[in-house]
């Protein structure tokens, strides 16, 4: 009964109807399903990559600005040389050698080493092209480096700005993370964390390859159009709580129920109701049903 | 045995009559005749699957400590609704399967709908006689769009409950009434006092599905009585019918069908994740989530909502929110009055007040096509347009330049549709042959080297043929043997 002539338009809609699946279904990375409950604490201590270096030359203990978070890195003193050097083939061009800005670009002193640290780190920065928002890409340095500049730039202004913090997730409180993430970031973000366009050419980021790190450096120094929430907003414990359901819940969601159509609703959602369901079935008309 | 308890059933209540006309009842076979089925089928697993759900969902806005399956929301409090639609995904068994096959199931009725609300208008078989048919048809589209619409609130999660407070702003829109309407729904200001859940859902599962069943009682019941419309084709007149009788060849087919359409829901349940509200959170009237979009069929609501310029009457101490009571509440309003008035209207510009029971080709009729056309380019673009932030956020553009598009784009590119509809209409109706089988060629190729095309043999369908009247027999074991080999169409008088 199923002629070769209709194998054609059947293929057709078919690969149309895979097409938008695979099109709205989740990258390899929110496949992954492995839910985990509480926060692994192999990510909890991330912001020590084993791969670089200068891990044995700095000592993680609390230090000079005080009111950021409990504990912060301390960036040692052999760091400045190399960053500046790293500052001036990179940065200095637009933001001036000493890091004080100029008419293309603002000044960085006093902003401290957790502000560039998040701007490096998620490739915001060095910027490809001047736009409304810097566009997230892979980041140009690696670990130690992204450091070395941030120490370059703290040491311009001592004891000022937001160090880089500590992050540890284990005793973090995923509930409170979860309230305190759809009150303060899901109207920008989306409750899914997959981010959407703002007005005017702006949009909030998704959230689904953040660090812990650089989710408590972006709440903390608001980079962009973000609000930047001091201590007074939220608080350490709750910075940290947040961090954990980004980074616990988020970013490893609960994904049962199959393809999970790009996580942005019922308009993936209506695409497959439609193509898809109508479709086939309208294929079963096609079959069952005379055509003359 | 089956004879002689069907004659005591007979004896009692006469069914054999009755019976008999069912049975015999014909039906077209082209496929495009089986769209509505579609509905009605998703129609019954709509009904199959909500029952399930019904056993184990509570309609309550009661808080309540969550204890469940869902780790993230341990401890909290949170509404028994939002508590128990979240248990039906993790802890009740096949739950998840069946939520998603209703909520896909709804996608599909109305889908289905849409698509067989277009045959009916571009064959024109809205025409007299069946014009209430048709009214049915469109109030039974408006209550399955409405009771997505209070199914879709049922969980009391983050976006739904972002759904119900658009809803009460747009009924609060109104002038004059809207605030006593919004009072009079919700119990008091919004959110009321926990008792919209309990209200929506006595609609969602009661009164709505019973005015539906209703309707589709009396859309089922003129489709027996008036008999169906066909195709002009060979044999087919305005006096008769040309198809398949109930009984035995629709039923085996119907009944297959009735099984594909639970089998692609289900395919869709079981493989494709629908509206996962744990991710959601429950719903709470100071929070919101950006990206919220209603279901597809409410979505041409809110794309007019979002395009729509922020005008506002303000005077004699009122203030009319028209950038609300336009795009929400005349819009629609004058859209589905066109869909229940077309019939009239078509009838009073075209001064044709026959009987039709013969189908038009659409391309025979441009000017409806066209109007057909610039109506489905209508809804897309407005549909399209309720995906604004998804749209600029994808392809990378500034939301307000999308926006811009579509504040052109939505009134523009349906009248386009328009003009270029009835072109094409028109041109297709003067070519020769068009719409016709084309016979293949034969391409010969000669000692010489000389190649020559020679048309191919007719097919069976190609050439002119006249169906002869069969009577439908008495008893189906009478059925001439050349008949019973046969595709099984029969004819019978109207």
């Amino acid at each position: 009964m199923f002629r070769g002539r209709y194998a054609i338009p059947a293929a057709l809609l078919a690969s149309v109807g895979i097409f938008g699946l695979m099109a709205f279904s989740p990258s390899a990375a929110q496949a992954d399903s492995t839910t985990p409950t509480t926060v692994a604490s192999a990510d909890g201590g991330y912001p020590y990559p084993t791969q670089t270096s200068p891990t044995s030359t700095t000592s993680p203990t609390s230090s000079a600005p005080s009111g950021y978070g409990t504990a912060n890195i301390t960036l040692p003193e052999s760091f400045i040389a190399p960053g500046q050097a790293l500052f001036d083939a990179s940065c200095a061009s637009c933001h001036g050698a000493d890091a004080a800005g100029t008419s293309r670009a603002p000044n960085l002193q006093g902003l401290g080493a957790g502000t560039v640290d998040f701007w490096v780190s998620t490739g915001r920065m060095p910027l490809a092209i001047s736009s409304v928002q810097a566009a997230q890409k892979p980041s140009r340095f690696n670990r130690s480096q992204t450091l070395q500049i941030a120490a370059f730039v703290q040491s311009r202004a001592p004891g000022t700005g937001m160090p880089v913090p500590i992050v540890n997730l284990s005793a973090a409180n995923l509930e409170a993370g979860g309230s305190l993430f759809t009150l303060n970031c899901a109207a920008c973000h989306t409750i899914t964390g997959a981010g959407d366009a703002l007005a005017g050419g702006a949009s909030a980021p998704s959230l689904h390859l953040a660090t812990p790190t650089q989710i408590i450096e972006a709440i903390r120094s608001g980079p962009g159009n973000m609000p930047r929430f001091s201590e007074g907003n939220l608080t350490p414990t709750e910075v940290h709580d947040i961090a954990a359901y980004v980074h616990g819940v988020i970013q490893h969601p609960d994904d049962r129920g199959g393809f999970g159509l790009g996580g942005i609703g019922p308009v993936g959602e209506g695409f497959v109701g439609l193509l898809v369901g109508v479709g086939l079935l309208m294929l079963v008309c096609f079959w069952i049903g005379e055509r003359t | 045995m089956i004879d002689s308890s069907l004659r005591w059933v007979d004896d009692r209540l006469g069914i054999a009559k009755g019976g008999r006309t069912f049975l015999d009842k014909i039906f077209p076979d082209h496929w495009s005749f089986m769209l509505g089925e579609i509905a009605l089928y998703s129609f019954v697993v709509l009904l199959g699957t909500g029952v399930f759900l019904s056993l184990y969902y509570i309609p309550s806005a009661h808080e309540i400590v969550y204890h469940g399956g869902y780790l993230p929301l341990q401890g909290q409090k949170v509404s028994e609704a939002y508590a128990t639609s979240v248990g039906l995904s993790f802890d009740v068994k096949s739950g998840l399967l069946m939520r998603q096959a209703h909520h896909w199931s709804a996608d599909i009725f109305l889908g289905s709908i849409a698509v067989h609300m277009a045959r009916v208008f571009f064959t024109g078989a809205f025409r007299k006689p069946r014009e209430f048919n048709w009214i049915v048809g469109v109030t039974m589209l408006l209550l399955g769009i409405v009771n997505g619409f209070l199914g879709y609130s049922l969980p009391d999660d983050l976006v739904s409950g972002t759904g119900i407070r658009i809803a009460y702003s747009i009924i609060e829109s109104v002038p004059l009434v809207g605030s006593y309407l919004g009072f009079f729904l919700f119990g008091g200001n919004y959110p009321g006092n926990g008792i919209i859940i309990p209200r929506f859902y006595l609609l969602h599962v009661l009164i709505v599905p019973a005015l539906i069943v209703g309707l589709l009682a009396a859309h089922l019941g003129l489709l027996v009585k008036q008999k169906h419309t066909q195709f002009k084709g060979r044999g087919k007149t305005e006096h008769n019918v040309v198809g398949s009788p109930m009984f035995p060849t629709f039923m085996a087919k119907t009944t297959g069908f009735l099984f594909m359409t639970t089998a692609v829901t289900f395919i869709l349940a079981g493989f494709a994740q629908i509206n996962p509200i744990w991710q959601f959170g429950q719903y709470e009237p100071f929070q919101i989530s950006y990206a919220v979009q209603p279901d597809w069929y409410m979505g041409w609501l809110d794309g007019t909502l979002r395009i729509m310029p922020s005008w506002e009457f303000v005077g004699w101490g009122h203030t009319i929110p028209l950038e609300v009571l336009l795009p929400a509440v005349i819009f629609p309003g004058i859209i589905f009055n066109i869909f229940f008035a077309w019939p009239f209207i078509e009838s009073r510009h075209t001064r044709d007040l026959a009987y039709h029971n013969l189908l038009d080709r659409p391309r025979d009729r441009p000017k409806r096509t066209g109007a057909g056309a610039m109506m489905l380019m209508l809804m897309f673009m407005i549909f399209a347009a309720s995906s604004t932030d998804v749209m600029a956020n994808f392809f990378q553009i500034r939301l307000n330049s999308v926006l811009w598009f579509f504040r052109i784009a939505v009134p523009l590119i349906p009248v386009i549709t328009y003009f270029v509809t009835v072109k094409i209409c028109e041109e297709m109706g003067g070519a020769e042959g068009i719409g016709k089988r084309k016979r293949p060629n034969v391409v010969h190729r000669s000692a010489s080297g000389e190649f020559s095309t020679v048309p191919a043999e007719a097919r069976p369908g190609d050439g002119h043929e006249e169906l002869e009247a069969v009577p439908v027999p008495t008893f189906i074991d009478m059925v001439p043997a050349d008949l019973a080999t046969g595709p099984g169409i029969r004819r019978v008088m109207r």
